[in-house]
């Protein structure tokens, strides 16, 4: 069987392109698709289901503008009619990783952290960088832990990823210290902000883009499925996306590649 | 007053022009806001004559709109003909010039070229003001079918440190309008996803009063899908998609077409309301439509709004069309109809489309969840009508509505006596210091990092360059639009007002020299150019002149370059309570890339390199940084150029970087050859040897600071020395890439050493450094 991914989009999301042209070049079946088609509220050629897919994806954007907390309308929408298809879809071991917006979206959702179950209130944030400003610029991420979404990438390996963001500042509030303790514990962080060498941005701009928690770029659920991350892998596909490849030559795989490949392999279990 | 109006019916009135005196006829012009002169309103008597009727108030403003500098370019149009629109090249690469400009791109692609103002709404309400600006943009290169895939933000403020107590009533300050601006660009090119890759970010004095904010996007699109801006055939069906007509961007144009005021303020209602929800799904839902063959022409609704739209398009179509203004969605109640015919609300497209494609064309709206309705039908009458509550309120004859009026109005062009000015050389090092912290120079990372450059994946070279966390200003941005094919576009954008303001002959020929040696340094063939023409009142000789003077030089250095103006827009009547802006012809320019894994980046790639210098360096300061920070602003020689030498040169540097020889390059332009050594080195982040002894005779400030034309600075590895002097013979040797991060500077027994550190604190700080 040939697995399939969905690009979830609404209006306002707008990095689908590129997510979608990652994913087929990794091999992997794709297609966007907006979310009245999984509502039914599409006409019938159009409408599909979430269980026809193995990958649900969420791209980067501005879903529905944003105008209120990055993400929150994208998720009422979701959490009014299609929560119990998305529970079911992560309960079945299937794929679902939100980028940047997709980050905030499944934070908003209760998908992440979800140490314990997928919660009915959000129990963190993706709030403003702290120096207030949107920031599109490249940034170097070191991978902590493996989950589904990145096999292939070595344990302590650093791949420079862009991020452009204004809300992607990971926080517990007060619980910061607790909830933190408890997402090392559980192995629940998988990429923190670096330097360009590998060592700790310790929340230090611009190394740290947006001064999150622990240098924190993205964390997935205990059991490993759900992923969500604020930089941005689908723009850096191929070596000449990398923000500096005139110093190093312009072929090769870009540093994002390889999160792709292996979503491509853990998909070949289903 | 009353005794011209009389009602016709419900919120329309009959304006009795045809018997009423002169006195009475300016008064009604003045209590209307209509901006038409005595002459014109005269005209208008005598075409109603020969109807035999008053016109209605719905008429007067139709024709108020049709009839303004901004719609019909009614004193510039004659200049441009013989100017920017007459640039002569043996090969044509424009396909179509419409609201954009669509250009040979391959076999199958063509590209999408659109530039506007939006300055007078950006002086009022500046995030309001850029943000629409970007939509306006956008819906040009989409009505042509086109994907956009760029945009370009040239912007030029005051000085942010203007005193606040110098600023004249109902005048914002420069930092205010900056923020907004910066902000509302963000705010909507981030919001519809499509990059921010180029711009520029001017300050002088003269924009205090009133602040530029030029607009440009680039699009792709495949040559048998391009959409035309006419009413297709009789019977067409018009199609009004998008956002809800309110009374937002009333009068805009008129707005557009007059001097700032303090009164000006009250105008705000001439400001339309931007939402770039509304326009993300429309972008995917007009560009379905046209995908799938349903239309037979579309249009975006700009200046004048339905006005506008539905004559132009049934104009250029040579046929005629009725709009029923009783089927528009209106966003409040009780407007009036005059008042729906004009209104210049955001997020509209108008689409023609054959009667059995209708139902088809609605679905795709809804399914994107963008309002869309049958507002109008086509037919062959070649008049335009307006119907409400099933009565004819507008009704003209097309061509006497879009021709308009023309002018020859009378100008004079005033030479400037060259002189230079006597000085004792002061300290370079503190001179370097000065002229890399100035706001033109320095950093401009502020302003670049809150737009995402980057989104859709295509940009290749980014507007930020070099090791990262040390990245400094490139030349152009590099784009790789189409996924099976290597070839690009470089997009850039250039002007510099100091010189077009002591001459604007020589400014506009810098301008162009300048945006071909950004394009070159990226390693692109320079192909296109759009043009921005932002001057003061034109009504007023002097100030005429200088648009003239203007269009000669732009006129003179593309005809050269070969590069001709496929798309422009003219922006008049730039002048507040402070006097005029410095004439402002901005430029953007589209180069080719044969192969963007072959684009070039201005930072320095390793020490031990050599460094060279192309063009030659001249006695050209006035303008110029240096000069200004000095107090000698208008003082000495503005730098003129030789398009044939820029040209040739331009040619030598694309083979040497073709062959791999360039491993880095950068226009010299503000600040002069320092601060483009400067530049490279803080990308690169290693240090540079300069010694310039040998380049000419003139003083070291002049050789550092000259401000010429022409040049660029180029690093190579010493392996390929003998290679690339073969190949750029012209080119001179003035030092070397070090790993010491400094910066030093040798002019015979004159040796400064600067530290880098200390030059980037400056040049990061210039504005506001990232943190």
């Amino acid at each position: 069987m040939t697995t399939n991914a969905c690009v979830l989009i609404i209006e306002g999301t707008n990095c689908e392109e590129e997510m979608k042209t990652a994913l087929l070049e990794a091999g992997i079946p794709a297609e966007i698709v907006h979310l009245k088609q999984l509502t039914g509220d599409a006409p019938k050629e159009k409408q599909r289901k979430l269980s026809d897919y193995e990958i649900l994806m969420l791209p980067g954007g501005w879903s529905a503008g944003d105008y209120v907390r990055a993400g929150a309308i994208f998720a009422a929408r979701i959490k009014s009619r299609l929560m119990d298809d998305v529970k079911e879809f992560v309960d079945n071991g299937f794929l679902v990783g939100g980028i940047c917006n997709g980050f905030q979206i499944l934070t908003e959702l209760g998908l992440l952290p979800a140490f314990e179950g997928i919660p009915d209130q959000p129990t963190a944030a993706l709030t403003n960088n702290l120096n207030t400003n949107f920031q599109c610029r490249p940034s170097y991420l070191k991978h902590e832990n493996k989950c589904a979404f990145t096999g292939r990438v070595g344990i302590g390996q650093v791949l420079q990823i862009p991020v452009a963001h204004g809300e992607g500042r990971l926080t517990f509030g007060e619980k910061d210290e607790k909830m933190l303790k408890e997402l090392v514990e559980n192995k629940q962080i998988i990429f923190r902000y670096c330097k360009p060498d590998g060592s700790g941005a310790e929340g230090v701009f611009p190394w740290n883009p947006n001064c999150s928690l622990y240098d924190i770029a993205g964390i997935c659920n205990p059991e490993r499925n759900v992923l969500g991350m604020m930089p941005h892998p689908e723009r850096v596909i191929n070596k000449i996306q990398n923000a500096d490849w005139t110093r190093t030559g312009p072929n090769g795989p870009g540093d994002g590649r390889v999160f792709f490949e292996s979503i491509a392999e853990y998909a070949k279990k289903f | 007053m009353s005794e011209l109006y009389k009602k016709v019916t419900d919120k329309v009135f009959e304006i009795s022009i045809l018997q009423a005196s002169d006195k009475e006829l300016e008064q009604m012009l003045k209590e209307r806001s209509l901006g038409l002169s005595l002459e014109e309103i005269k005209k208008i008597q005598g075409y109603f004559r020969k109807e035999k009727r008053n016109p209605t108030d719905v008429e007067l403003e139709a024709l108020s709109q049709a009839w303004s500098e901004h719609c019909c370019y009614k004193t510039s149009r004659p200049i441009l003909e013989r100017t920017v629109l007459d640039v002569k090249v043996e090969c044509d690469p424009c396909i179509v010039s419409e609201d954009a400009a669509v250009v040979e791109f391959d076999d199958v692609y063509g590209y999408v070229v659109a530039l506007e103002s939006h300055n007078h709404p950006s002086a009022l309400d500046p995030y309001g003001g850029a943000s629409t600006g970007i939509g306006g943009i956008l819906r040009d290169v989409l009505c042509m079918g086109g994907q956009p895939i760029a945009l370009i933000d040239p912007i030029f403020f005051g000085p942010l440190d203007y005193p606040e107590e110098k600023l004249p009533a109902g005048t914002k300050h420069p930092r205010y309008l900056f923020s907004g601006v910066v902000s509302g660009i963000a705010a909507y090119g981030n919001r519809v996803g499509i990059p921010t890759v180029s711009g520029m970010v001017e300050f002088d004095e003269s924009y205090v009063g009133n602040c530029l904010v030029n607009v440009g996007c680039i699009g792709m699109v495949r040559k048998d899908k391009i959409a035309r801006s006419i009413a297709g055939g009789a019977g067409d069906v018009y199609i009004l998609a998008g956002g809800k007509t309110g009374r937002d961007g009333i009068h805009g144009v008129t707005f557009a077409s007059a001097e700032l005021r303090e009164e000006s303020e009250s105008d705000v209602p001439a400001v339309q309301l931007g939402y770039a929800i509304m326009k993300e799904p429309l972008m995917h839902a007009c560009l379905e439509v046209n995908e799938k063959g349903l239309l037979t022409g579309m249009k975006d609704f700009g200046g004048g709004g339905l006005s506008c739209v539905s004559g132009e398009m049934a104009y250029s179509g040579g046929r005629g069309a009725t709009v029923d203004l009783d089927k528009v969605s209106l966003k409040e109640e009780n407007m009036h109809p005059w008042e729906i015919w004009v209104s210049e609300s955001q997020e509209r497209m108008m689409l023609s489309v054959k009667p059995g494609n209708v139902q088809k064309v609605l679905e795709i709206f809804d399914f994107w969840d963008v309002p869309a309705a049958a507002v109008g039908v086509v037919d062959d009458t070649k008049r335009i009508k307006a119907v409400y509550k099933g009565k004819t309120v507008l009704d003209f004859d097309l061509e006497f509505l879009i021709k308009g009026v023309r002018y020859q109005r009378p100008y004079k062009i005033i030479e400037r006596r060259e002189k230079d000015v006597e000085f004792k050389m002061p300290d370079l090092g503190e001179s370097i210091k000065k002229v890399l912290g100035s706001p033109r120079v320095g950093s401009k990372e502020a302003v670049i990092r809150r737009y995402d450059h980057e989104v859709r994946g295509n940009t290749i070279i980014k507007p930020m360059q070099g090791v990262i966390g040390k990245q400094s200003h490139g030349d152009a941005a590099v784009l790789k639009p189409l996924k099976d094919s290597y070839k690009g576009l470089a997009i850039s954008c250039s002007v510099n007002p100091q010189f077009c303001r002591l001459d604007p002959y020589w400014g506009a020929v810098a301008a162009v020299d300048e945006l071909v040696r950004n394009l070159a340094a990226v390693n692109s063939m320079p192909h296109t150019l759009a043009d921005c023409l932002n001057f003061a009142n034109p009504e007023k000789p002097e100030r005429l002149g200088e648009l003239i003077r203007a269009c000669d030089g732009l006129q003179y250095a593309a005809t050269i370059f070969q590069t001709p103006y496929v798309s422009g827009n003219v922006s008049l009547y730039n002048e507040g309570t402070l006097g005029p802006v410095a004439p402002t012809p901005t430029l953007i320019g589209v180069g080719i890339v044969k192969d963007v894994r072959k684009a070039v980046t201005s930072d320095l790639k390793k020490p031990g390199n050599l460094i060279y210098i192309i063009g030659e360096t001249k006695n050209e300061l006035a303008g110029s940084e240096y000069y200004r920070m000095m107090g000698y602003a208008t003082q000495g020689f503005v730098p003129k150029a030789e398009p044939h030498e820029t040209l040739e040169s331009v040619k030598a540097l694309l083979a040497a970087m073709d062959d791999g020889l360039v491993k880095s390059c950068h226009d010299l332009s503000e600040g002069g050859l320092i601060v483009a050594a400067a530049e490279m080195a803080f990308g690169g982040d290693i240090g540079v040897a300069l010694d310039v002894t040998h380049m000419n005779d003139m003083r070291t400030d002049y050789k550092i600071f000259s401000e010429s034309n022409g040049r660029w600075l180029v690093e190579i590895e010493k392996k390929d020395k003998q290679a690339f002097e073969k190949q750029m013979p012209a080119a001179v040797k003035i030092g070397e890439s070090i790993a010491e991060r400094e910066i030093r500077i040798t002019d015979g027994k004159n040796k400064t050493n600067l530290p880098l550190d200390e030059l980037r604190d400056k040049w990061e700080n210039a504005i506001q450094k990232e943190k």
